[in-house]
């Protein structure tokens, strides 16, 4: 079949998915608005795991124990307030934060004197990951003071050259896996429901009985589905970009690499809506594929740190090839062994293996009436 | 050019341990119109999706017009029009919009496309509503246009499931005469049906296929004639019992007996002769109000050969 024979099929199974899309609102606003969802509850659950809730009692308030507190709040590990001893216990005890640190009431003049001192540290070890956090920094926070507050007694301080050009935040960093996420979702989310839909209204004859290429009407649905997985795409980037303020060092990376993001994940969302042939089993497999992918692509840190079994998982994922190089349009840095000319090869080979898997469950599963 | 357009010759298609068609041939000859007749679950859509290429028999041949199925679908396809039975139509779609859309599809050339949709539409009596959706036409209407699509790429075969199933009597009788128009142009028409009456009005001849096997194949009259020439429906006082249904059934030329609601059917060969017996034996034991003689029905035909109703 000639390209021009192919072009044309392609332009009319996208044209029709497109205009059917639009004339369904209900299914257009959930395509858009679980993927941006999806990222405000995850960035939501990174501020609030990020720091701890502690207040500071101070018994003290002479310059060394005001440095004590400064040096905790340097510590990144806390978020600090004052309060008095009553309302601080009476905050512990409603749950509303996880540690009331004491600084005593001779902290200045014990340190003047070389007296131990013993400060007080109440946690509520309700939640290990919080009380570990407590655990870890005081300690820390502890180090920090006298390295800056006595830098002659301290004779072991750590001497830290970076890899990266820059420090990343842990928000920053996760946004960019979670649009990673987003994008993937959106994508399949399109994929499949168009897909799908064509089985439910039983469409898909049109398709199966007409002389065409399996491979151009399979394009031709992902095209259709890219109109609205793009415009959530947009979204994604604008919340990302805008209030959360993570700009991309390189934005046409964040082009190129995007479109090739949603082309992958869109044959996979076409595959998938082959095989299911209902929008309502879908759209829940949709989203159930990309949660246990999303934590084992390395959305924390690179993938190789995941550990032997989910680093080989991490391996054959897609989405890890995605999230480096969303990574390195964003940041500017690799988190991955391979360069971003491998994740480019990796996407486009998936996207075409999937386009071709998907001809070739419609040539046998076909839509026989 | 052949002057075949199906030929199956010993389909047999099985899923799993159960076998849908087991040893099918038969032959639809160009320009005719051909029923395929049988209840439910009887083979008949298994049969249609190997024919359009959508499923693959597991042993056996099929050559449509002129071209092996398992070897070239593509081509076949192109001159093959469909008509599912739930019309396939884009319903949020207009129906000028699903016609150009079927257009794409099967390359027809856009020169002369609108001046060919507008033509078939006209026909259809659907102009008209030419930039309307879909969903807003009845049944009868959505029957009609997807008729139309299907004759949009002019095919060799058309391909009727159900052709006027659920549409109103003015909209069947519309389609029955545009599918007789096609013949007359030289289509050939093939269709699946669950009504006899549209079987018998239409087709030329009519295949009967139940558990996968073909039980009859000829036209509709001859199917007919080879239950029977005349069918006697009496009712009687008392109603008749089962000494009398024995004693007519044994007479020469008497084919079939049923005794139900206080009458009694007889379906007889042989004329007359014979069916002057039948009353005569009715008579000497029953007392008869009332006689009706009609040719058999398919139905009837139907009944005698698969054991069920069409519609079961």
């Amino acid at each position: 079949m000639s390209l021009r024979r192919n072009l044309r099929v392609v332009r009319a199974v996208a044209a029709a998915d497109i205009r059917l899309t639009l004339r369904e609102p209900l299914f257009a606003i959930i395509g858009v608005l679980i993927p941006i969802n999806f990222l405000l509850l995850f960035l939501l659950f990174a501020l609030s795991g990020g720091q701890a809730p502690v207040a500071v009692v101070m018994n003290d308030r002479g310059p060394l124990a005001e440095q004590f507190v400064q040096a905790m709040n340097n510590s990144q590990s806390f978020l600090i307030h004052t309060a008095s001893p009553a309302d601080a216990e009476r905050e512990i005890r409603s749950g509303s934060i996880v540690a009331v640190i004491t600084v005593p009431q001779d902290f200045d003049a014990a340190l003047a004197a070389k007296r131990r001192i013993d400060l007080p540290v109440e946690v509520n070890n309700l939640n290990v990951d919080f009380t570990n956090d407590i655990r870890r920094a005081v300690p820390l926070s502890i180090t920090s003071f006298y390295a800056d507050a006595f830098p002659e007694q301290v004779v072991v301080t750590a001497q830290e050259s970076d890899v990266q050009a820059h420090d990343t935040g842990y928000v920053p960093y996760l946004a960019v896996s979670i649009v990673v996420a987003g994008l993937m979702l959106a994508s399949l989310l399109q994929g499949s429901v168009n897909t799908a839909r064509d089985y439910e209204l039983g469409t898909i004859k049109e398709l199966a009985l007409a002389p065409v290429n399996r491979f151009a009407v399979g394009v031709g649905k992902m095209l259709g589905a890219a109109a609205l997985a793009t415009a959530s795409a947009l979204l994604l980037l604008a919340v990302v970009i805008l209030p959360i303020g993570v700009h991309p060092l390189h934005p046409l990376e964040v082009l190129g690499f995007g479109l090739l993001i949603i082309a992958a994940f869109l044959a996979l969302g076409v595959l998938i809506g082959t095989l299911v042939r209902r929008r309502q089993q879908a759209i829940p497999l949709s989203i159930a594929a990309v949660l246990p992918l999303f934590f084992l692509s390395g959305p924390f840190g690179p993938a190789n740190w995941l550990g032997d079994v989910p680093g080989a998982i991490a391996v054959v994922s897609p989405l890890t090839y995605a999230i480096a190089a969303f990574q390195h349009a964003f940041h500017g840095y690799q988190t991955a062994p391979q360069d971003l000319t491998a994740d480019s090869i990796v996407l486009a080979a998936f996207t075409l293996v999937t386009v071709a898997l998907t001809a070739f469950v419609f040539g046998r599963r076909g839509a026989r009436h | 050019m052949t002057e075949t357009a199906i030929e199956l010759i010993g389909v047999t298609k099985r899923f799993g341990s159960l076998t849908a068609i087991d040893d099918l041939s038969l032959r639809v000859e160009r320009g005719e119109i051909f029923g395929l007749l049988g209840p439910n679950g009887s083979g008949k859509t298994t049969t249609v999706n190997m024919i359009s290429g959508l499923s693959r028999p597991t042993s056996g041949a099929i050559t449509v017009l002129g071209i092996n199925m398992l070897t070239d679908p593509r081509r076949i396809r192109r001159s093959l029009g469909t008509v599912p039975q739930e019309n396939a139509l884009y319903e949020e779609l207009t129906a000028e919009a699903n016609l150009r859309f079927h257009a794409d599809l099967f390359d027809i050339p856009r020169q002369d496309l609108d001046k060919r949709i507008t033509s078939l539409l006209e026909l259809a009596q659907l102009q008209e509503r030419r930039k309307s959706r879909v969903s807003t036409f009845s049944g009868g209407m959505k029957r009609r246009l997807a008729l139309v699509r299907a004759l949009l790429h002019e095919p060799e075969l058309l391909y009727f499931d159900e052709p006027t199933l659920g549409v109103d009597v003015q909209s069947r009788h519309a389609l029955w005469d545009r599918i007789l128009q096609l013949k007359e142009h030289g289509t050939t028409v093939l269709i699946t049906s669950n009504y006899l009456e549209e079987a018998n009005a239409l087709c030329d001849r009519l295949a009967i296929i139940d558990r996968g096997r073909l039980v009859a194949l000829d036209s509709p009259s001859n199917l007919r004639r080879s239950f029977g020439d005349t069918v006697l429906e009496m009712r009687t006082r008392p109603v008749p019992g089962e000494e009398i249904v024995r004693k007519v059934r044994a007479l020469p030329g008497v084919v079939s007996v049923i005794a139900s609601d206080g009458s009694l059917k007889v379906t007889v060969e042989g004329g007359a002769d014979v069916t002057g017996k039948v009353v005569t034996e009715v008579v000497r034991w029953t007392s008869l109000e009332e006689i009706q003689s009609r040719e058999p029905s398919l139905d009837e035909v139907f009944l005698s050969l698969t054991g069920r109703e069409l519609r079961e």
